[in-house]
């Protein structure tokens, strides 16, 4: 369940032909630090793809291989069947949207936008009437002769967004094009972008840290750390079947539960319990089993159903969230005043409720359980 | 897509709430104010003073010299106010003196601007440390004494001088350089290079490479996005290294009077003249104000490049 997540994704346009972008052992090293290491992915035509990390993960050095700004070290990229890697930026069809914008301040937004035309020598009426096309695209009429300093960062971001669909790219990159945003106008805009993606049919490539962003608005995620590409797949497998302890960590909150597999279809948590999980491991390898908060049910001691793995433990904390409580519970031989758990380590385990149920308070004595679909088992 | 329509309100909002009407000040506000006030005259008046006696005096003197008559024994007389000298600078042989002047000062600023631009450009793109020793290097012939390095470059260029030597012996002949406008220009360029380093230095320093590389990414070549990108924000180095250099070249006195020839005689030699030999002070008077009338236009072109500069792209950065 867990090894084959990576690779069961296809991407939409992955059977319509040549894919928008191929790479085959990508690397970049800067020195001694190795940016990139050995990346292979394929990504569809009309793909809208994130590339998602925490930084320094090398998703932007990935994105600018792609931009042309950097040179790969090794490796094959392709844009569309072609051989780029060695190409220098602006013989390349992709454009790029630049983390703060990149926006020209000498230019006025009319300027900025019809840049990419005239280097390639479109002028005149033609030129006029596609910068007219991408204002309205992105709603900008009336902002024409603004520089950007007189914009506001959503504006600039559309400007931003204008000039490089002006030129009608193959690829348009995105370098967490919404970092600059607050919250409420970040929210907004991913639903745009969604929008603007379906409305010009354009293959995305998206690079961001935050993870909610990638899983909202991404056809698939790439999970990037320390330089390597972890996990492919729809935000739904990547969330569900994280194939590593990594991912499962970074995408969401979790709960890892430190363990050791007793079978293929059961774990020894070292909290105690031996609870059914399927796994693709041998037995006796050191593993975690990862629960997210919302699927742990929460039960008052002795009310426990029967048949679903059951632990017992004690409430250390409980948050009010408004929309739901959040709940610590501390297991293992510790909190453990019946006996049951035989484990040596204490472990803590967070669970979400809805604020409708009956509220718990910190000491009560719980019991956790969870449906064993709802867990992955996850290695190093 | 309905956040536009939110954003352009915002936006308004925010210029609105730019100026607040001051509130009025209580007695104790009023006090500390006062006090505040009074400290910083104190503080500058040593300046001040040092600059009224020895500037501002001076300056004043030179110009009611201008309006005075030179008696037919060489003095000044103050009296008889006129426009004289004025006019005689109208004179062909003036007139001549002070297009070549401007000419070669025109030379020279082209010449440090082609020599700088790039020099200035590699050094700002060094790694921080290498450009502090850089620098360094390019501040340590201007911390050396100005006649000694004109001497030597007296020495260098002289018929008997090393370079005439080594062309020589590649089969160029002698060249006789020294005492002609070009050894003039050269020296200027050597001499002012470094006002017109640094300006380009800090412009280049400040550029956002990043747009070099969306420039790029927008299907610019390379030389393209340095013309239509750098060169435009770094447009304020430009300007004020070219006014920087202008200015002394124009008015130079020691460059001339070393490497230039009798025919290369330029507006600063003349000015010397006149208060020295020819010992027509009023006419070297009214040449001095042409000189500081036009160093004050060539300041406020900088003073309006550098407002113009920051109101273009200072809210980006």
């Amino acid at each position: 369940m867990s090894s084959d997540a990576v690779t069961s994704a296809s991407p939409p346009g992955a059977d319509a032909g040549v894919p928008a972008v191929e790479m085959h052992g990508i690397s970049k090293r800067f020195g001694d630090v190795v940016a990139v290491d050995g990346i292979d992915l394929q990504i569809g035509d009309g793909e809208f793809f994130a590339l998602l990390g925490p930084s320094g993960c090398g998703k932007t050095t990935t994105l600018r291989m792609i931009a042309g700004l950097d040179i790969p070290s090794e490796g094959r990229l392709a844009i569309f069947g072609e051989e780029v890697a060695s190409w220098p930026p602006d013989q390349r069809p992709v454009n790029t949207v630049f983390q703060a914008y990149a926006l020209f301040p000498h230019m006025t937004v009319e300027q900025n936008i019809a840049f990419g035309l005239q280097m390639r020598g479109i002028r005149g009426p033609d030129a006029d009437r596609q910068v007219a096309e991408a204002t309205a695209l992105v709603q900008l009429e009336g902002m024409e002769h603004r520089r950007p300093s007189q914009l506001s960062g959503g504006q600039q971001q559309r400007v931003a967004l204008a000039r490089a669909l002006v030129n009608h790219p193959k690829v348009l990159l995105l370098d967490e094009p919404l970092g600059a945003l607050d919250l409420k106008l970040r929210q907004e805009m991913q639903v745009e972008l969604k929008a603007l993606q379906r409305e010009v049919g354009i293959t995305f490539v998206f690079v961001t840290h935050d993870q909610e962003e990638a899983l909202a608005m991404s056809d698939r995620v790439g999970v990037m750390s320390e330089g390597r590409l972890l996990q492919v797949g729809t935000p739904a497998e990547v969330y569900e079947h994280p194939a590593n302890r990594f991912v499962a960590d970074f995408i969401g909150r979790t709960n890892l539960l430190e363990g050791i597999t007793e079978s293929p279809s059961a774990v020894r948590l070292d909290a105690g319990a031996v609870v059914a999980a399927a796994n693709g491991l041998a037995a006796g390898s050191a593993a975690a089993l990862s629960v997210r908060p919302e699927q742990v049910r929460l039960h008052r001691r002795g009310e426990t159903p029967a048949g679903a793995p059951c632990l017992d433990g004690v409430i250390t904390d409980a948050t009010y969230l408004g929309h739901a409580f959040v709940y610590t519970v501390a297991i293992g031989p510790t909190a453990s005043a019946s006996g049951t758990n035989t484990g040596e380590r204490a472990a803590t385990i967070t669970a979400r409720s809805e604020t409708g149920s009956a509220a718990l308070a910190a000491g009560e004595p719980v019991s956790v359980s969870w449906s064993p679909e709802a867990t992955t088992v996850v290695a190093d | 897509m309905s956040s536009l329509r939110r954003a352009k309100p915002a936006a308004a909002q925010s210029t609105d709430a730019g100026p607040d009407t001051p509130p009025s000040l209580t007695p104790a506000e009023l006090a500390a104010q006062r006090r505040k006030r009074r400290t910083g005259t104190l503080i500058a008046t040593p300046g001040a003073l040092y600059l009224l006696i020895f500037f501002v005096v001076p300056l004043g003197l030179i110009t009611v010299y201008s309006f005075a008559t030179r008696t037919s024994t060489g003095r000044t007389s103050l009296s008889g106010w006129n426009l004289n000298s004025y006019e005689r600078i109208a004179d062909d042989v003036i007139l001549g003196i002070i297009a070549r002047s401007a000419w070669l000062a025109f030379l020279t600023t082209v010449l440090c601007l082609l020599v700088a631009y790039p020099f200035a450009y590699y050094l700002a793109t060094r790694p921080a440390r290498l450009r502090a020793r850089l620098l360094v290097l390019v501040m340590i012939p201007f911390w050396t004494n100005g006649l000694v390095r004109i001497f030597a470059i007296r020495f260098l260029l002289g018929s008997n001088g090393p370079a005439s030597a080594l062309s020589e012996a590649m089969g160029f002949g002698t060249f006789r350089i020294l005492f002609t406008p070009t050894a003039v220009v050269l020296g200027m360029v050597y001499g002012f290079l470094t006002f017109m380093v640094l300006p380009l230095y800090v412009a280049l320093e400040r550029m956002d490479w990043r747009l070099v590389e969306a420039a790029r990414d927008l299907y610019a070549s390379g030389a393209k996005a340095f013309w239509r990108v750098t060169v435009p924000l770094t447009r304020s180095g430009i300007v004020a290294g070219c006014v920087l250099v202008f200015v002394p070249s124009f008015g130079s006195y020691v460059v001339p009077e070393i490497l230039g020839g009798a025919k290369t005689l330029l507006i600063g030699s003349y000015v010397a003249r006149q208060f020295q030999a020819a010992r027509n002070w009023p006419l070297g008077a009214a040449l001095s104000v042409l000189v500081i009338v036009a160093m004050l236009v060539a300041v406020a072109i900088n003073q309006r490049n550098s407002a113009n500069a920051e109101r273009t792209q200072g809210v980006t950065r």
